[in-house]
């Protein structure tokens, strides 16, 4: 086999994974549907379907829009991750890196404690908080006067973080302690037990529209990942489309997390796993890093809600199984100089 | 016919520092031109301003300015190898060097089978086609430098321009990146590449012109600009160009 042929052989092994990544999630997102503490906790299939309101309720209009928002939500926070780590040519950059999440945070916040709790006002709100974070960690970065561009960045972006950290913790202060302060609580421990078919179609054009745009970019990613030089002597305009992806990747995070809480971690390791797995040639890993962060937070959301008699807040496991993943993934043999 | 003309061209940076200053100079289609000169002479300068990433009005290609050139239209006339490329991911050699094949590409377009194809004769031409699969992060800097290459190769543009093409390579990766140049201009291929090394300009070129301080020394065939007493003025040192048998050497 030459090296053309070697080269067809593994597109075909990495389409082939990617349709069955995809199978094996639906098929899961399918078999999860069953998964649940009603009747009886376990995996239970319906034998009252017909003639038990309760039952359908609970799997078309409980179960079924939370399982579709984790696939939808891991789907977006992956590719926004991913889409940040190319863009920043940087593989530990996610949106929550560059004051996104901590904005988001705050506008929502500021929402609930001025008791315009409405999902409407808490996605607009969120969003504009989380660009207007994004917006300032990039001005900041051009005014520093210390270490490269990357560095700038990440400081700048700790910069802004920590600024709406505290005004976050203001408002927490102030806020009304025994329904504000716990709605926000909630919200930035991240779930998706509020999960509805309203919000899911609230956010669905957004989040679709977000998902398109950063797929139709998915081998131009690679390019922006170069110097902006070697990108522009290949017929791109960086400038341009570093801007376009970076507003498409935090509108898309926002408005998801508007809705599912801040969960972390998704955007960041589930990029590395898809590049272990189909390469660094963006065309493939990044919808195949969605597939996995569609399986990755439906996974935790059915642990979340079925292992426990009581709900466990997703952002608290995609945290804790995030960081043993990466912990184990960063310490396999010869990943040097790899990402 | 003319490739690429510079009509007084003066460029100032946004932070009042002068890097060129009057330059003007024209390369015939098929010609090998060295832009020779001392470190922070403004020969990278001048480069970025004919690759189009730095703007100006006094550069035409092919007889129109480069202002008037599309992206796409400019990635297809005129390539670059960069003195070093960065990467944080390791991408594979193949991958790296279709992205060459991007101002061929429509919109959101993907390469194609008939791109890879272009990519991997590429990867032939520089001698690196058994690794196509490698990482890129494996490269020694010699293997570096032939896919910066290829890629540029793959590009399938009517100019290359080069920046310090073999200026941090051993003997053994030099004699190789030379070789490979001389090829493709023997093949027709326009080469403009900026060195400090006057060996090898006047081994690659066929014309040089030697920026000292911002401004044009000198241009022309090497064997009417490069001697002696040019390069001395040039570098502020005293050099010698002699001849040692069909090779001329400078020191």
């Amino acid at each position: 086999m030459n090296a053309h042929q070697r080269y067809q052989a593994e597109r075909k092994r990495r389409t082939g994974l990617l349709l069955g990544m995809l199978g094996a999630t639906l098929l899961l997102a399918f078999l999860f549907l069953f998964a649940g503490r009603y009747p009886t906790a376990g995996f239970r299939f319906p034998t009252d379907w017909s003639t038990n309101a309760m039952t359908r309720s609970i799997f078309l209009r409980i179960r079924l829009p939370r399982i579709v928002l984790a696939l939808l939500a891991g789907a977006m926070l992956s590719a926004s991750g991913f889409t940040f780590q190319m863009l920043f040519s940087n593989p530990l950059v996610e949106p929550g890196f560059l004051g996104v999440s901590q904005g988001s945070a705050f506008g929502a916040a500021l929402m609930i404690v001025m008791g315009v709790g409405s999902t409407l006002f808490v996605q607009l709100s969120a969003t504009f908080f989380g660009l207007l974070a994004l917006l300032a960690s990039y001005l900041l970065a051009t005014r520093f006067r210390f270490g490269g561009w990357l560095l700038r960045l990440v400081l700048s972006g700790i910069a802004v973080s920590a600024l709406f950290s505290s005004a976050l913790g203001v408002i927490k202060l102030v806020a009304e302690p025994t329904k504000d302060l716990q709605d926000i609580t909630f919200w930035m421990m991240g779930g998706l037990w509020n999960a509805s078919w309203a919000q899911i179609l609230s956010i669905l054009w957004v989040v679709i529209l977000s998902m398109a745009i950063l797929l139709g970019y998915r081998w131009k990613l690679n390019l922006l990942s170069l110097q902006e030089k070697t990108s522009f002597s290949v017929g791109m305009n960086p400038k341009r489309d570093r801007i376009i992806l970076l507003i498409v990747a935090t509108v898309g995070t926002t408005v998801t997390i508007s809705i599912t809480g801040l969960i972390g971690w998704v955007g960041l390791i589930t990029p590395h796993l898809g590049r272990k797995l189909f390469g660094s040639d963006s065309s493939t890993s990044l919808p195949g890093s969605m597939i996995l962060g569609s399986f990755f937070l439906l996974v935790c959301d059915t642990i979340g809600r079925t292992v426990l008699a009581t709900e466990i807040p997703i952002g608290l496991l995609t945290s804790f199984i995030g960081a043993i993943i990466f912990m184990i993934i960063l310490s396999l043999k010869h990943q040097e100089g790899k990402a | 016919m003319n490739a690429l003309t510079v009509n007084h061209l003066s460029f100032i940076y946004p932070s009042g520092t002068k890097a060129l200053d009057d330059v003007s100079l024209s390369v015939e289609e098929g010609q090998s031109v060295a832009i020779l000169g001392s470190n922070g002479a403004g020969k990278s300068t001048l480069l970025d301003v004919l690759l189009g990433w730095q703007k100006s009005a006094q550069v035409s290609l092919y007889g129109k300015p480069i202002s008037s050139y599309g992206r796409k239209e400019l990635g297809r006339t005129l390539a670059l190898v960069p003195q070093f490329e960065q990467y944080n991911f390791s991408f594979s050699l193949i991958d790296y060097v279709l992205f060459g094949r991007s101002p061929y590409l429509s919109g959101l377009g993907t390469p194609s089978e008939v791109d890879a194809e272009i990519a991997y004769q590429a990867l032939y031409d520089v001698g690196l086609v058994n690794y196509a699969e490698r990482h890129i992060t494996t490269l020694s800097g010699g293997e570096h430098q032939l896919l910066l290459l290829a890629r540029a190769i793959a590009q399938q543009s009517s100019m290359l321009l080069l920046d310090e093409p073999t200026s941090a390579l051993d003997p053994a990766n030099r004699k190789r990146v030379l070789t490979i140049l001389k090829q493709l201009h023997a093949k027709g291929k326009t080469l403009l590449f900026t060195t400090h090394d006057a060996n090898l300009a006047y081994e690659l070129a066929s014309h040089v012109a030697m920026v000292k301080k911002g401004s044009l020394l000198c241009y022309g065939p090497k064997e009417e600009v490069v001697n002696t007493a040019m390069l001395t003025t040039l570098y502020d040192t005293e050099l010698t160009v002699a001849q040692v048998g069909t090779k001329t050497l400078i020191y």
